[in-house]
């Protein structure tokens, strides 16, 4: 049984004005089963939206394979791909209504007038704008043109979608319910979602998987957890979420830390040991890493503490406290504690 | 007097310098006296009447013996040349605006360049240029070289207003058509079109005054045959001012007038 999208070795390099040449995507492998959410989060120019386009078919790859549905589609015009996209400023037909908006790729198809009409209506009930049919596109607010762009694309119902950037327009209490809609539509309608963002926090709420990507390669292809735990080099580390990153030597089955401590680990030359700021506490761990040192500044957010600890060793430390844990006032000292199943040693992440 | 600003007044003179002329062309097409126009006379249609070969009680010395017939004909000819023009450089002109603005090729930037050199090359030369050219080739000069000859410089107006609506659309809208299962002459005909429709037409509208106002290009390719109406009342002209070209002045303003406002409405009911 195919995958519904495979993507392999794709790779595709722009010509730049200055005569040189841009890497977009290099080698760009992955795969995505039916109903699978799948993020490609990367910094601003790593490729994110070459890679879509090169799937809707819009950017011809210089190398590289796409099947979807077990379809090869390399050679295939933008038009006859059996995917749809949501675009990133929406791009929505100002000259038509939201109905005959939503409703273009059914009359393109050539479908009844009848069941136009009902499975507009259905869409318009399916994200919240039943009744706007007959409105004009500059008469709606940006959360509204939002979902007229998401019913306009899942109309056909395809079976892959692609989202470019898709919440990056919307102000931040908007984005956070559009992204819970979002994946209550994608969980409802049994597709597949390619979601671009450059909000690593949107994407480990949202994902069943994440790809993170930069200058043009696959950095890490994992579940939000794994790459939040166990990212597989210092870029994915520092990318998603905060880190503490402590130079270590490999040596003998440890690795050893600047202080001199030690914990188990295989492995030989130099490396980098990352500690979430949340897996760092007051109390006292049997069997783990210990590091004193002076409470440099504290920030509250109600919900948690942050403090930056200078340590001799290691410069600043974050640590990340519940808010109701007991906690000393800046230029105190303090002594933080962290497990052994909390540390992550970067594999070959060398400082 | 204290709201008469420099500014101001300075209007009102610009105001009359640019209207009146025009003005009193259309006051004198009313104007009774046939020998001198600047004394009234009393108010008449007589003017019109002639024009349109009605009986009128006008002096014979006021009026261009035979005119009407060959008026009637001049008009015919202007509106079969306008026609012609405009349906053939609104084409082409918008076919090439399309061309220039969407497919990337070298000397692109060149080639709108060149397209635009008929707009400010001088009439005489254009004119000059297509009469050698056209007897140089053993053409026969007639309805047929006016059109040509026109054509040349009217796709070039409508090559520019339908290139600046194309600048305002967004290409995404296309790809999001395409995306949505479209041909690309799908797209084409149901947001493309829609986009620039108000440039074609407006391009349209322009073809079709500036044609149905040249003079000396179409003077110098029109041969003896077939003559428009601008040349017609040039000729008229060349026996004399009679009260008569004023009356068929206000009409062609009139119609110049009701073609703009036609173009206007259509292009506030498009937005
Ligand atoms: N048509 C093009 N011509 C030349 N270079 C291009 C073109 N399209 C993209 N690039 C380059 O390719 C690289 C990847 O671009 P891409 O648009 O895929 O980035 P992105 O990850 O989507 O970034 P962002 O988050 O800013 O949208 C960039 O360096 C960009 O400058
Ligand atoms: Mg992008």
């Amino acid at each position: 049984m195919p995958r519904l999208l495979e993507i392999h070795k794709a790779s595709k390099a722009f010509h730049s004005p200055e005569g040189g040449t841009i890497t977009a995507l290099d080698e760009v492998s992955l795969s995505l089963s039916s109903a699978e959410f799948l993020t490609l989060l990367g910094p601003s120019g790593c490729g994110k939206t070459t890679l879509l386009r090169a799937i809707s078919g819009f950017e011809p790859l210089d190398r590289g394979q796409i099947t979807i549905d077990g379809q090869e589609m390399t050679d295939r015009p933008a038009h006859r791909r059996p995917v749809n996209t949501v675009f990133q400023r929406y791009a929505l037909f100002p000259h038509l209504t939201v109905g005959r908006n939503v409703s273009y790729a059914l009359e393109i198809a050539g479908t009844p007038k009848a069941e136009i009409r009902t499975r507009v209506g259905e869409m318009l009930d399916l994200v919240g704008l039943a009744g706007l049919g007959q409105r004009g596109i500059s008469q709606l607010s940006g959360g509204q043109q939002q979902r007229v762009a998401l019913a306009r694309a899942l109309v056909a119902r395809p079976k892959l979608l692609l989202l470019d950037e898709p919440l990056s327009a919307l102000d931040k209490n908007l984005r956070r319910q559009m992204q819970l809609e979002l994946k209550r539509l994608q969980e409802e309608l049994q597709i597949g979602f390619v979601f671009v963002t450059h909000d690593q926090e949107e994407a480990l709420t949202m994902s069943d998987r994440i790809a993170v990507l930069a200058q043009g390669q696959i950095q890490q292809l994992g579940t939000p957890e794994d790459l939040y735990r166990h990212p597989a080099n210092r870029f994915t580390a520092e990318f998603l979420g905060e880190s503490n990153l402590l130079p270590v030597a490999l040596h003998d089955g440890a690795a050893i830390l600047a202080d001199g401590q030690r914990v188990p680990a295989s492995g030989r030359g130099t490396s980098t040991l990352m500690i979430r700021p949340e897996m760092l506490g007051t109390a006292p761990v049997a069997d783990g890493l210990t590091f004193a040192g002076t409470i440099r500044e504290r920030f509250y957010s109600g919900t948690s503490n942050l403090l930056i600890v200078e340590t001799q060793a290691f410069g600043m430390l974050q640590a990340l406290l519940r808010a109701d844990a007991p906690i000393a006032v800046p230029g105190s000292p303090v002594t933080l504690y962290a497990g052994r199943a909390d540390l992550h040693i970067i594999p070959g992440g060398a400082t | 007097m204290k709201c008469v600003t420099p500014l101001g007044l300075y209007g009102v003179l610009f105001l009359a310098f640019v209207y009146a002329p025009i003005l009193l062309v259309v006051v004198f097409s009313f104007n009774a006296n046939p020998i001198n126009m600047m004394i009234w006379d009393g108010f008449t249609l007589d003017w019109y009447r002639l024009i349109f070969g009605m009986e009128a009680k006008a002096a014979e010395s006021a009026s261009y013996i035979d005119s009407t017939a060959q008026l009637y004909a001049a008009v015919r000819t202007s509106f079969v040349v306008a026609f012609a023009t405009t349906a053939i450089s609104t084409l082409f002109g918008t076919a090439l605006a399309l061309a220039v603005s969407r497919f990337r090729f070298r000397l692109a930037g060149f080639y709108r360049g060149i397209l635009l050199v008929p707009m400010i090359m001088p009439d005489i030369v254009l004119g000059i240029a297509l009469l050698i050219f056209f007897v140089t080739i053993g053409a026969n000069l007639s309805i047929g070289t006016i059109i040509v000859g026109q054509c040349t410089f009217l796709i070039s107006y409508v090559f520019v207003t339908v290139s600046a609506r194309l600048a305002l659309l967004d290409e995404t809208l296309e790809e999001a058509s395409a995306d949505l299962g479209a041909t690309p002459l799908q797209t084409f005909r149901r947001i493309t079109l829609p986009a620039i429709a108000p440039g074609v037409l407006g391009g349209a509208l322009l073809a079709f005054i500036i044609s149905m106002d040249d003079l000396v290009i179409t003077y110098f390719v029109a041969g003896t045959g077939d003559t428009t109406l601008p040349i017609h009342i040039w000729g008229m002209l060349r026996r004399g001012i009679k009260p008569e070209i004023n009356a068929i002045a206000t009409l062609m303003l009139l119609f110049t007038l009701v073609v703009a406002a036609a173009g206007l409405y259509f292009r506030q009911k498009k937005e």
